[in-house]
């Protein structure tokens, strides 16, 4: 199992090299330009209070965009990071089985004695690991530009919301893994997890205006996501067990189908 | 890990394999058994089953019906445990494209430690490999060396190969001639499907011939080489018999001038020479015994089944 992590970390690595930084680009051109915002924090809120509500829902639902909070909320972890982790894990999750099988290299490692289940457990380990590392320089870059800019957030509050973010976009991987390792196509795999993902954030952020969307909003991993709540301490937490819950139904479904099915 | 059973080689039994909800099996009650230090010849057109089984018994697919063991072990139920003792090349052998020949044989060695260390490279220089320069930089044959190097390298006790020489130069062919025979020395089990049919005549020990999923049958290469119609250009001194030569049971005249004439035939030789023996003779000629005509006529679905 340890080969398969190893050589598929190395096979990744100028991607993920790449992914970084991109990663350090949106955080650090977000955050940057945090000191003169809170200079016009007032003009600037007032310019903002005439929004309609349902543009209000799209930005995460929050009129504070210019306090500490509201920034590092609206400008990193209510979209950006989402959107840059979840491209990532959507990639991940649909490539690291389906590439293997569409490029055919799979048949080289099934052929040597490794089982499909510890083969299955090591490209989502090493999936896991380079979703994990990107999301880490995330945080690692957010709580540095945050400390360079004067962004009064308290760091263990940017650790627990990127945390959630992580296990978010996790579950978004999740479902393209499951997609790729039941057999579908990564065309198909990787539109069926963004519908999830990103369809997910437009139902979940319109839910709180049109009323018959709230149930449906509920199916999507977005919903469960607030990260305004989790940098303001009123999150309830127990919602992070919905994407817990998504990432192990979907690592079982996955297990179930893989192990048994044709390899074409 | 010890074998289960080696001395009892491959054992196909009734194996069969339906694609999806497909009418037509793709194998269809499959049975045949290779024994050790045997190489076994798996032929057909294309479409006939012949990945199907290789694929099968490497377990990418699982089977329909039927079951097949290797070395004794379940082709499904110890499919890992299996291939510690399995060498598999496919004909379309497909690489990892930016890693370098060394480098994804470094990677199939930690997930199948060789048994003699330094043995790729032997390989490496018997086949003239490109181990520094990535795979995707590769031509076709420099590729498949690789491929067939990494089917070698931890030295297994069976090889299933599904058209191994695809792009072969004749130079490397030869050299994996001499690699199969060592490996038949030894004891291996060979499974090896061909397209080349002068490369199962050099290679193997017995070839099945399966058309349309099934297998239609089964010889050793002398068998088929009994069956096989030899060519003789044989000159009189006088007139030749015609008559009398065609009268001769298998026998076809395929080309004539006055005195020297070329003829085809199968079976028992003794009825021809009976007749050359009463005729004055200047000159016979025996053409090489060639086997695709037998094969050929299989192929078509004018030999008889199993």
């Amino acid at each position: 199992m340890i080969p398969v992590i190893k050589w598929t970390l190395w096979q990744r690595r100028w991607s993920t090299m790449w992914w970084s930084i991109g990663v350090v680009a949106m955080i650090f051109i977000n955050m940057v330009f945090y000191p003169s915002f809170k200079d016009q924090a007032e003009q600037l809120q007032k310019s903002f209070d005439n929004i309609p509500d349902a543009a209000l829902q799209l930005l995460g639902g929050s009129t504070d965009f210019f306090s500490a909070i509201g920034f590092l909320n609206s400008q990193i972890f209510f979209l950006s990071l989402p959107l840059i982790l979840g491209i990532l894990a959507i990639s991940l999750g649909s490539s690291l089985i389906g590439k293997e099988e569409q490029e055919l290299t799979i048949e080289s490692l099934l052929s040597r004695p490794i089982s499909r289940t510890r083969l299955l457990l090591a490209k989502a380990s090493a999936g896991t690991i380079i979703l994990g590392a990107v999301t880490c320089i995330g945080l690692l870059t957010t709580i540095l530009t945050a400390l360079i800019v004067d962004l009064d957030v308290a760091a263990k509050l940017i650790v627990l919301v990127t945390f959630a973010c992580f296990l978010l976009v996790l579950s978004f991987s999740a479902i393209a893994f499951l997609l790729s390792s039941i057999g579908r196509t990564r065309g198909a795999s990787i539109g069926i997890a963004t519908f999830m993902a990103f369809g997910g954030y437009l139902i979940s952020s319109l839910a709180g205006t049109v009323d018959w969307l709230k149930f449906p909003a509920k199916v999507f991993p977005f919903h469960y996501y607030q990260s305004e709540a989790i940098l303001r301490e009123t999150f309830n937490w127990s919602n992070l067990w919905f994407f817990v819950g998504i990432i192990l139904l979907c690592a079982a479904l996955s297990w179930l189908a893989f192990r048994r099915r044709d390899i074409y | 890990m010890p074998n289960k059973d080696r001395d009892s080689g491959l054992v196909i039994k009734k194996l069969s394999k339906r694609y999806g909800k497909s009418e037509q099996l793709a194998l269809d009650d499959l049975s045949l058994e290779v024994k050790p230090g045997e190489v076994y010849g798996f032929l057909g057109p294309n479409g006939a089953g012949k990945s199907t089984t290789i694929r099968t018994l490497m377990n990418f697919i699982g089977p329909s019906g039927g079951t097949a063991t290797i070395l004794g072990y379940d082709i499904v139920e110890d499919a890992t445990t299996l291939k510690r003792h399995v060498g598999y090349l496919s004909g379309d052998f497909s690489v990892y494209e930016k890693m370098t020949g060394k480098q994804y044989l470094g990677y199939m060695s930690e997930l199948q430690p060789l048994k003699s260390k330094g043995y790729e490279k032997k390989l490496g220089k018997r086949l003239k490999a490109e181990f520094s320069k990535p795979l995707g930089e590769l031509s076709r044959g420099n590729r498949q060396k690789i491929g067939l190097i990494q089917a070698l390298m931890h030295e297994p006790e069976v090889l299933i190969l599904d058209e191994p020489t695809s792009g072969f130069d004749p130079l490397i062919q030869e050299e994996f001639y001499g690699l199969m025979k060592e490996a038949k020395q030894r004891g291996v089990v060979v499974f090896a499907s061909s397209h080349i049919l002068s490369e199962v005549q050099k290679m193997c020990d017995r070839v099945g011939i399966i058309r349309e999923g099934k297998l239609i049958v089964e010889r050793s290469i002398a068998e088929m080489a009994s069956e096989a119609a030899q060519t003789f250009d044989i000159t009189f001194a006088d007139k030749i018999p015609l008559t009398e030569l065609k009268k001769i049971k298998g026998l076809k005249v395929t080309s004539h001038n006055q005195n020297r004439v070329t003829i085809h035939i199968h079976g028992k030789l003794a009825p021809l020479f009976t007749l050359l023996s009463k005729n004055n003779i200047t000159g016979i000629d025996t053409r090489t015994l060639d086997l695709e005509e037998v094969f050929l006529r299989f192929y078509e679905g004018k030999g008889e089944r199993r």
